[in-house]
């Protein structure tokens, strides 16, 4: 049952789409392949061609409209740019984040299973354009399989002498250093990533002062996602006007949707950004599973607010149109609903995520996701007062940004939207308690 | 100077101060839980959030752009800030929560997040009574709480080391311990484990915190989750009273408050004085308040009888022994040995008596311990006033010197000191001298030896004042009456006080706990008049007054200007055995 196309799709003759970030070569994680496929040609570009110093990069980087894909997209030239003037002898960082662990989410992991040399180039070009000596690779502590294969594919960079000392007989040198994470959604927080590279407790830093300011030890670092970074080569390679052609006009590039849920064809698929988040549904993920009806859709990792079946006509995967939707791009994760899930017990399992990922440190976060686990719980198992439901807003309100880190917004979120858009299974369950309060 | 609106009303500051901190100067009071002066600022209570913002500005002219009514508007941050980690800027608008109602709300919402878990402990809790947490909750929490569940629940006594003992549930994550050992002791001996809700500090596996300065972490915790193991569950502090005096454990003259109940010292716990020591004190000085309660004389004066031994006597008669012992010995022969331990005022009185009675001036002994000081609060000088004896004038003699001059001597008069515990002299030296004994404790090794024991007054029963070893001259107040009554120790004790030592007609009174003790500024004025000697001061304040005239160390420095703070002497002491 495909439905009618009457809204346009932001992301044009998508089904005619040549996949760049995870193009369908065998083998493309192996050196040789990767280089026979054009790989680390950027790179050369980037380092011997005239035409390039670090600044021109960063403008070109600007150009494409590349937004971070981390799940705040934020403009990468623009951050790029941010980092201070090169002061002799002063270390510089680059933290390319791999520490993705919000539900839905799972999109770097293919990056690193299958082109992780795009990943390297793209954090080689942004250490030229930032002169950066270093770049932190964190990963994701439970993705000890993953870290096994990169570090394979570093090893063989390194070989090649694509990596260290005086790359490729140029005079640029830079180091790319892997980190495991040791399993806390907490460190994918750009301050708290770089709390857990020095070796402490992984709680947020206070902003300001930025990262770009005081970063890792004190010294300028930048800290980019790894699908963002993978962007990179491509529009060295292919030039900004090129990147920025693909995909919604105010969210360029390609894109790696999450599917997840229940869907016919679950996985990670790679479109131009602006896809119909029906589209996504109904034609890249086979359409609902056992031919249900949709109930909601999450549609960036669990932390944005979660959208009725009737919210989703016409919506774009992009950050205005979802915005205006009333929920969030994040990073493009997608979690689909069937008529026949329970929004309580959804709920109380994104809740209980957030109260245990909470790293502790500010009051409104521990308690309140704590508080917030409770409430949906004792409703869930059929104790719930009606009063509840409005105690669950209000302590929303005592969360959104009173905290250090957005994490107590991500734990926030799910909840008004999900008390707000289906209130009336919340009453439903609340009513058949025997607290129920007419 | 730049201007910023606190509460719409205009305060100029000093560029660089942060909001909070800025407040609090001004005396605007702003909850707050996690932020301490002395250390960094992680601002992870929230307890302190203002609403603020900057005048909106015209791109192009830059000047501040105004409403209809010629106000200039404000570009509120679309958030409310932790003025704890908020930089004053020229122009800024803070408005707290007396203003605002939105701050109020956040600030209220925010105190009854922190209790949900935290336990009713209240009332067996020893931080109740003096208890940020408390307080701040009943000024700016809610009325009630919504919380209906179970609390979480973490382990109730943990000892942490061997004078620190931890209860969890009652920790609200401030973190001002563990940065306390990482920023200001340098230890690193606590971190938080666990992560959310079940958060609390700990030592890392196999270590214990017994750091030197453990105990201040008790201090700066804001709840009753850090507990001192000696003083937990001994006494509440409405029960007690603090006196405001100084530590005389070590010559660096610590700012503490003392704790008294029943005349009894419970704890000793530091008092902030940036000169000297900052907000700390090291637990050594802390633990050793026992020596103000234990060992002490419980028979009054005491006079050698016909058969050897001591007796009871009253103290005009063992004054009057003292007087006609003075009189008696012949020029020359009596050694005066004035005290480290003693007070500026009694060691000038004794050096005045030497005068008057035509004997060499007073010596003193030194008690340093070569190498036990760690060059922070902890130094080698055990005894609290070597530096006020030095800049009085008088003679510091080495454990060698000192036992040819007893040799020499007929009466050896001793002020406040024990040369024996010191290792100078031994009891065979003082055979056939007489020894007339101002002491404080029974283990005093004279009393063995002494024609007359008079015990004297504590640091903490007396008057007066002690130069620490950087020169700083501070004010010792009396925090335990003694038995008797004297008038300048009881205006010093204040109002409050007398009435937590009790009458005998309160129930857990206890007698003995005030000793028959007289101050020894006291003591040398009354024996020197019954010697028929001028040596009259209405106070100590008037002894102190006589010292800032004669003395040129002490110059300009009076009771009043040592007010709480102490007065830096005009001349260096710090040289010599210190």
């Amino acid at each position: 049952m495909e439905p009618e196309a009457k809204y346009e799709s932001k992301a044009g003759d998508w089904r005619n789409y040549k996949r760049v970030l995870l193009p369908p070569v065998k083998d493309l994680q192996k050196l040789d392949v990767y280089r026979a496929n054009g790989g680390y040609e950027a790179l050369r570009s980037v380092l011997i061609d005239e035409k390039w110093d670090p600044k021109s990069v960063t403008e070109e980087v600007k150009a494409s409209g590349l937004k971070g894909r981390g799940g705040a997209s934020f403009p990468t030239g623009l951050k790029w740019s941010f980092m201070p003037p090169v002061k002799p002898g002063a270390p510089r960082f680059l933290c390319c984040n791999g520490d993705e662990s919000e539900p839905g989410t799972y999109k770097d992991r293919q990056l690193l299973e299958y082109n992780p040399h795009l990943v390297f180039e793209g954090i080689l070009i942004a250490n030229y354009a930032m002169s950066i000596d270093v770049c932190y690779l964190y990963v994701r502590g439970e993705y000890a399989d993953w870290i096994t294969h990169i570090e394979k594919a570093l090893a063989d960079a390194y070989a090649a002498g694509l990596l260290g000392k005086n790359i490729l007989g140029t005079d640029f040198s830079t180091e790319i250093v892997i980190h495991k994470g040791a399993g806390a959604y907490i460190c994918g927080e750009e301050t708290s990533l770089m709390e857990s590279l020095e070796g402490k407790r992984a709680y947020p830093r206070i902003k300001p002062p930025f990262p770009a300011q005081r970063g890792l030890w004190g010294h300028p670092t930048t800290i980019n996602n790894v699908e963002t970074l993978a962007c990179v080569p491509l529009i060295i390679s292919n030039g900004s006007d090129w990147y920025a052609a693909i995909g919604a006009k105010n969210h360029t590039g390609p894109m790696l949707y999450g599917l997840a849920g229940h869907i016919n064809r679950p996985g990670i698929f790679e479109y131009p950004s602006g896809m119909l988040i029906s589209d996504l549904i109904y034609e890249v993920g086979g359409g609902m599973r056992g031919g249900k009806k949709l109930k909601a859709v999450v549609p960036g990792g669990s932390s944005v607010p979660p959208m009725r079946a009737d919210q989703i006509e016409g919506v774009t995967m992009d950050g205005d149109s979802l915005r205006q939707a009333g929920s969030m791009l994040g990073t493009a994760g997608m979690l689909v609903l069937d008529e026949y899930t329970d929004m309580v017990t959804f709920l109380r399992r994104i809740t209980h995520f957030y109260a245990h990922e909470s790293c502790g440190q500010c009051t409104p976060c521990r308690e309140g996701t704590g508080w917030l686990v409770d409430i949906v719980t004792r409703i869930d198992e059929g104790g719930g007062n009606l009063r509840d439901l409005d105690l669950l807003i209000d302590l929303c309100d005592g969360m959104e940004g009173r905290t250090v880190c957005a994490l107590a917004d991500a734990a926030a979120w799910p909840v008004r939207w999900t008390v707000t858009r289906f209130r009336e299974e919340f009453e439903a369950k609340c009513r058949d308690s025997v607290f129920a309060i007419a | 100077m730049p201007t910023v609106y606190i509460d719409n009303e205009p305060f100029e500051f000093e560029p660089g101060a942060k909001v909070l901190q800025f407040c609090l100067d001004m005396g605007l009071v702003l909850p707050h839980f996690c932020y301490h002066p002395a250390m960094s600022i992680p601002a992870n209570c929230r307890q302190c959030l203002v609403k603020a913002g900057m005048p909106a500005k015209n791109r192009e002219t830059g000047q501040v752009e105004t409403d209809d009514n010629g106000d200039p508007i404000i570009n509120f941050f679309p958030k409310l800030q932790t003025s704890c980690s908020l930089d004053l800027a020229d122009g800024m608008v803070v408005l707290t929560q007396r203003t605002s109602e939105e701050v109020a709300g956040a600030q209220e919402d925010n105190l009854e997040f922190l209790l949900i878990n935290h336990p009713l402990d209240c009332p067996i809790c020893d931080q109740a009574g003096h208890c940020p947490l408390q307080n701040q909750a009943y000024k700016f929490g809610p009325e009630g709480s919504r919380f209906e569940f179970e609390k979480v629940h973490k382990p109730k006594r943990v000892q942490l080391g061997p004078r620190v003992t931890l209860d969890a549930e009652r920790c609200i994550n401030c973190t001002r311990c563990t940065r306390f050992t990482e920023e200001i002791s340098g230890s690193n001996q606590l971190t938080i484990i666990n992560r959310g809700v079940t958060n609390f500090p700990t030592t890392p596996p196999g270590t214990t915190f017994d750091e030197p300065y453990s105990m201040n972490v008790i201090d700066i915790c804001p709840v009753g989750a850090l507990t001192s193991t000696d003083f937990r569950f001994k006494a509440r502090v409405w029960e007690t009273s603090q006196t405001a005096s100084i530590s005389v454990h070590s010559s660096k003259g610590v700012n503490v408050d003392y704790w008294v109940r029943d005349n009894l010292i419970v704890q000793i716990v530091p008092r902030q004085n940036q000169a000297v020591n900052k907000y700390w004190m090291a637990d050594e000085d802390r633990l050793d308040y026992r020596r103000f309660n234990d060992d002490r004389p419980q028979n009054g004066p005491e006079v050698r009888s016909g058969d050897g031994s001591l007796v009871p006597a009253e103290w005009t008669d063992a004054i009057e022994a003292v007087a006609a012992l003075l009189s008696e010995t012949g020029k020359g022969k009596l050694l005066f040995l004035g005290s480290a331990h003693a007070t500026v005022e009694d060691n000038y009185l004794l050096m005045r008596l030497a005068e008057l009675t035509g004997n060499a001036a007073p010596v003193f002994l030194s008690h340093v311990v070569e190498g036990s000081g760690d060059g922070q609060l902890v130094t080698d000088d055990k005894a609290p006033n070597a530096a006020g004896c030095r800049a009085l004038g008088m003679a510091e003699v080495s454990p060698a010197e000192l036992k040819s001059h007893v040799a020499k001597a007929d009466v050896v008069y001793v002020l406040e000191d024990d040369p024996v515990a010191a290792g100078a002299i031994s009891t065979d030296d003082l055979a056939g001298k007489a020894v007339v004994l101002h002491y404080h404790r029974t283990t005093n090794h004279l009393l063995t030896h002494a024609r007359v024991a008079l015990p004297a007054a504590m640091a903490v029963e007396t008057v007066g004042t002690m130069v620490n070893v950087d020169g700083i001259a501070q004010r010792l107040r009396p925090a335990k009456a003694i038995r008797s009554v004297n008038r300048s120790l009881v205006m010093e004790m204040g109002t409050s006080r007398p009435d937590r030592h009790g009458t005998p007609f309160d129930r857990w009174y206890n007698e003995s706990h005030k000793i028959d003790c007289r101050p020894s500024w006291d003591l040398l004025q009354e024996i020197a008049e019954k010697a028929g000697l001028d040596l009259r001061f209405k106070s100590p304040s008037a002894i102190m007054n006589d010292i800032a005239g004669k003395v040129a160390a002490f110059d300009s420095v009076t009771y009043d200007t040592m007010g709480f703070g102490g007065a830096r002497l005009t001349t260096d002491v710090s040289t010599g055995a210190s």
